[in-house]
């Protein structure tokens, strides 16, 4: 067990080393960012003056050398544009973020994991097909169309919504709302087939067969079984949490880490673009490494294993 | 009465005539091989499919052309002319023009994308299987780093360090998708190395593009075929949310997220700019899925 | 039979390091698949190869391929080394070498019609042209007694036979002048096996290529071969004419292998039955690796290993108490 959490933890850190080398390969890539920023007419002093500020000009291994020991010690390099520090600029969105998708989080739980365990207990019953073909739509159906429909129904044609900004609490509704649907059609349709694979396993037939009532057969044997896969997909949204919303939040106007990268991709505020990557890259490695050490504590197979090395 | 009866009775075991059970076992058969939602599905795709080839003859308008007098014209069924079908735009260019134009930018791209992914995945895939050890490590890792992050904010990440230009937008797109592929041609490569017919045309004395071009690839195409479908959806999704957030096509070029992004503006006047490619959106991804879970339930079972 | 030999296998040895238990570093042992083996063949002769799975007989004969690469020893075909490296020396042997599967299923795309599968070493190697090509291959149908119309079908609309037949075809295009079958016929109905006999027995009188025929059935050994060497534990432990090693086997495994073949002559006859199972060849016991599961081990046969020694007329044998009957020191006793 132990081996098998170093192996993964040796592994998460190697993919963000990995993002690290490719943001700033990128970044050294991309050319001259004084040339980008400042205007074609700047006197060369003050180009020359941006590049020393921002450390434009030494050569690229010391770039590399300087770039890792700025991110250590938490300097994720200022906004090119008014010169903040990339790292508070992100850091300020992040609540506003957050309060989107910690209740749409919920909400997709709330709604999927039930949905899809009904759906599997009363297979091909009616229920089950409207919950997968509900949850197919909220597979082709994009976002940014399921939240302008929302706004044209709730704050056009109805007016009980607003349509855009985070004023108050019923701002945040709509976009809670269309964040929660798609993600409970995703985790409604793996829960689903997570249980129909179980209850198909010979060990259900076996306790049913031994006499174990249905209801208890299914607490006591398929939910721990079918959970397995479910935690996965779930695990893998906690780590979209910050950057799942992205699109979501420039519908309606939401300004949260998502609307902040769309908005420095815009200007190419490379600095802030980056911050993000890091924070999300950090973000999925850990949910992943997290979701993989459940999966060794659940798992009885990994648990055995460690059992019989210890005798 | 009883005669009525009695002639009733006869009736019902007298067989019905061959040619009537022929007809209708031959109908159901044919709608079980062919379900009606799958029917409809390849219906609608072959409809986009002529209308991206034909865009150019069958568009009633320039789809740049402005009108500034006819703006923002509400299409046939809500009231409008036959001047435009789908109604005009806030410049007065034809939403009817404009949607064709989409379509075949949106179908183009995904297209390319899902081919360039392929042929990037495949080519990983294989290679990982042939020379194993650190090519193989190499390319695992790549997979993990490709899994492990959104694919939006890499792309969001590139678009913002290397700027928009449709070329790179296209081969970004191609960027998605790829991982999938790799990792079920490099399994599959590498069990058909371990059977027995790859590895009998090796002892033949044949090269590895033998090998993997005539033999390996053909065996697993099914599969690969099936996983395409699968990604072509995500890869419209994705132009289409791109797009929308205005950092995927850019005008003077038109995508149908390209014209969702823009109609949104005028939602609430006129929402017929923005409704029709998002319609064409949904039933465009839903078909192919459609078509996506049928092909593979019916090519390949194993797949998931 | 004087000739030079066509094949020359001298003191052949393939191990695989083996983790003895899962964990990262654990002590890894070596598994001994083929341990010093040495034959000659000549051209025109059938060797046959016997003994239970796993004594190494399929990693001989991929050896003696250069399908995988020996740890030590040498293999000499036609005068030339044969090296496992996929470069172009190794190609060209392929002209001269060819091997036949024991799941001809397996060993064919199920997506190819038979005929271009059986054409496709004229491809690999450029051979005559598109016309000459076909010729060849019907021709070779005709050989191997596939009729023509069966070109086109796929491996699966063909019977079990037919198959092994079409891979027998495909490995005879390039005219080669030795065919390692491995297993040739254990996959095939007990109908089809001498059909498949004859025909390679035919066939090695038309083309005159030389086998080497493995097989864990030593009556099938026994039909095809000219030679025939016994392997226990990745060793020959007997080898001479089959005539001679079945009338009075002198190894003492070789004397329980024949028992067990059933025959006429041997009703009444009372069966060697040996106890317990091959080692694991991981871990191969000391002196001879027969010695636990032999009635005739002394002291002796547990500390030093027997080398193979000759033994009567064209007859070679590892063992320290070579013709000494098990049936009759169990009489004795």
């Amino acid at each position: 067990m132990l081996a098998y959490i170093a192996t993964r933890v040796g592994r998460a850190i190697f993919t963000i080393s990995l993002v690290l080398t490719f943001s700033f390969t990128i970044l050294a890539a991309t050319g001259d960012p004084a040339l980008l920023i400042m205007s074609v007419d700047a006197p060369p002093e003050a180009i020359e003056a941006f590049r020393e500020r921002y450390g434009l000009d030494a050569s690229v291994w010391q770039q590399y050398i300087g770039y890792l020991g700025n991110l250590l010690q938490g300097n994720f390099g200022q906004s090119l544009r008014d010169g903040r520090d990339a790292w508070d600029v992100v850091v300020e969105r992040i609540p506003l973020t957050l309060a989107l998708t910690v209740p749409a989080f919920l909400l997709k739980i709330g709604i999927g994991i039930p949905a899809g365990i009904y759906a599997a207990l009363h297979r091909n019953s009616f229920l089950d097909r409207l919950v997968m073909m509900i949850s197919v739509a909220g597979y082709t159906v994009p976002s940014f169309v399921l939240g302008l429909i929302l706004i044209l129904v709730f704050a056009v044609n109805l007016g009980v919504l607003p349509s855009g900004g985070q004023d108050t609490w019923r701002h945040a509704i709509l976009p809670i709302v269309t964040l929660g649907t798609a993600g409970a059609a995703i985790i409604a349709r793996y829960t689903r087939s997570a249980m129909l694979e179980v209850l198909g396993q010979p060990y259900i037939r076996t306790a049913r067969a031994k006499g174990v009532p249905w209801p208890k057969a299914v607490r006591r044997h398929a939910l721990p079984n079918a959970a397995i896969p479910t935690l996965t997909v779930v695990g893998l949204m906690v780590g979209s949490l910050i950057a799942g919303a992205v699109v979501v939040e420039s519908v309606f106007s939401w300004p949260g880490v998502g609307r902040l990268l769309i908005s420095a991709v815009a200007n190419r505020d490379l600095m802030i673009v980056q911050a993000i990557l890091l924070l999300v890259a950090v973000c999925m490695v850990t949910s992943n490494l997290l979701v993989d050490i459940a999966y060794g504590l659940i798992d009885p197979r990994l648990r055995g294993r460690s059992g019989s090395r210890k005798t | 009465m009883p005669s009525d009866l009695q002639q009733r009775r006869d009736a019902e075991p007298r067989p019905l005539p061959e040619s009537i059970t022929h007809r209708r076992s031959a109908v159901r058969r044919f709608f079980d091989a062919w379900p009606p939602m799958v029917l409809m599905a390849i219906a609608w795709l072959t409809l986009m499919l002529i209308i991206a080839l034909a865009a150019d003859y069958i568009r009633p308008y320039d789809f740049k052309a402005l009108d500034l007098r006819g703006r923002l014209q509400p299409p046939v069924f809500m009231g409008g002319s036959w001047r435009h079908i789908l109604g005009s735009d806030e410049l007065g260019r034809d939403v009817l023009s404009r949607l064709i134009e989409s379509i075949r930018v949106s179908l183009l791209i995904a297209l390319a994308s899902t081919l360039i992914a392929a042929v990037v995945g495949v080519l990983l895939g294989f290679a990982a299987a042939h020379f194993r050890g650190i090519v193989e490590q190499l390319v695992q890792v790549l997979i993990d780093l490709q899994a492990s992050m959104p694919f939006l904010i890499i792309a969001l990440a590139v678009l913002a360090f290397f700027g928009n230009s449709l070329m790179l937008f296209v081969l970004l797109m191609g960027l998605h998708g790829w991982e999938r592929i790799a990792r079920i041609s490099r399994g599959l490569a590498i069990s058909a190395n371990e059977q027995g017919y790859a590895s009998a045309v090796r002892d033949l004395g044949a090269g590895p593009w033998r090998i993997y071009g005539r033999h390996i690839l053909p065996n697993i195409a099914a599969t690969l075929i099936v996983s395409m479908t699968l990604n072509f959806p995500e890869v419209i999704l994705l132009e289409s949310g791109l797009s929308f957030l205005g950092l995927g096509v850019q005008p003077p070029l038109t995508s149908l997220g390209n014209m969702v992004g823009y109609g949104r503006e005028y939602m609430q006047t006129a929402a017929w700019i923005l409704l029709a490619p998002a319609v064409v959106i949904i039933v465009t991804t839903l078909s192919v899925s459609i078509l996506g879970d049928w092909l593979r339930d019916r090519l390949d079972p194993t797949l998931r | 039979m004087t000739s030079a030999p066509l094949i020359s296998v001298s003191e052949l040895r393939r191990t695989y390091k083996v983790k003895t238990t899962g964990g990262w570093f654990s002590p890894t042992a070596e598994l001994k698949a083929v341990d010093g083996v040495s034959f000659d063949i000549r051209p025109g002769e059938t060797l046959g190869l016997v003994g239970e799975s796993g004594c190494g007989k399929s990693t001989t004969a991929k050896l003696v391929l250069g399908l995988i690469p020996a740890t030590s020893g040498k293999v000499v075909f036609e005068g030339k080394p044969v090296a496992a490296d996929s470069k172009r020396a190794w190609r060209e042997q392929r002209r001269r070498m060819q091997m036949v599967y024991q799941d001809p299923l397996g060993a064919l795309d199920r997506r190819l019609p038979v005929g271009a599968q059986a054409m496709e070493p004229l491809d690999i190697f450029g051979e005559g042209t598109k016309a000459e090509r076909r010729d060849r291959m019907l021709a070779l149908f005709d050989a191997v007694g596939l009729p023509r119309t069966s070109v086109d079908r796929y491996p699966h609309e063909l019977s079990g036979g037919q198959r092994q037949r079409v891979v027998l075809a495909r490995a005879l295009m390039l005219r080669p002048s030795l065919l390692v079958c491995d297993e040739p016929i254990s996959a095939l109905d007990v109908s089809i096996q001498a059909q498949v006999i004859n025909l390679l027995k035919d066939l090695q009188e038309q083309l005159g290529v030389a086998y080497l025929f493995i097989s864990h059935d030593l009556k099938v050994v026994r039909h095809v071969s000219h030679r025939v060497a016994v392997m226990y534990l990745g060793r020959i432990v007997e080898s001479g004419r089959p005539e001679a090693i079945m009338r009075a086997p002198a190894h003492p495994y070789s004397q329980a292998l024949i028992s067990a073949v059933p025959s006429p002559r041997a009703r009444g006859k009372e069966r060697i039955v040996l106890e317990g199972d091959p080692p694991s060849p991981v871990d191969i016991p000391k002196g001879c690796a027969f010695h636990p599961r032999c009635p005739l081990a002394t002291d002796r046969c547990r500390s030093e290993a027997p080398e193979l020694r000759p033994f009567g007329e064209q007859r070679h044998v590892a063992c320290h108490r070579a013709g000494v009957s098990i049936t009759s020191a169990r009489g004795a006793a």
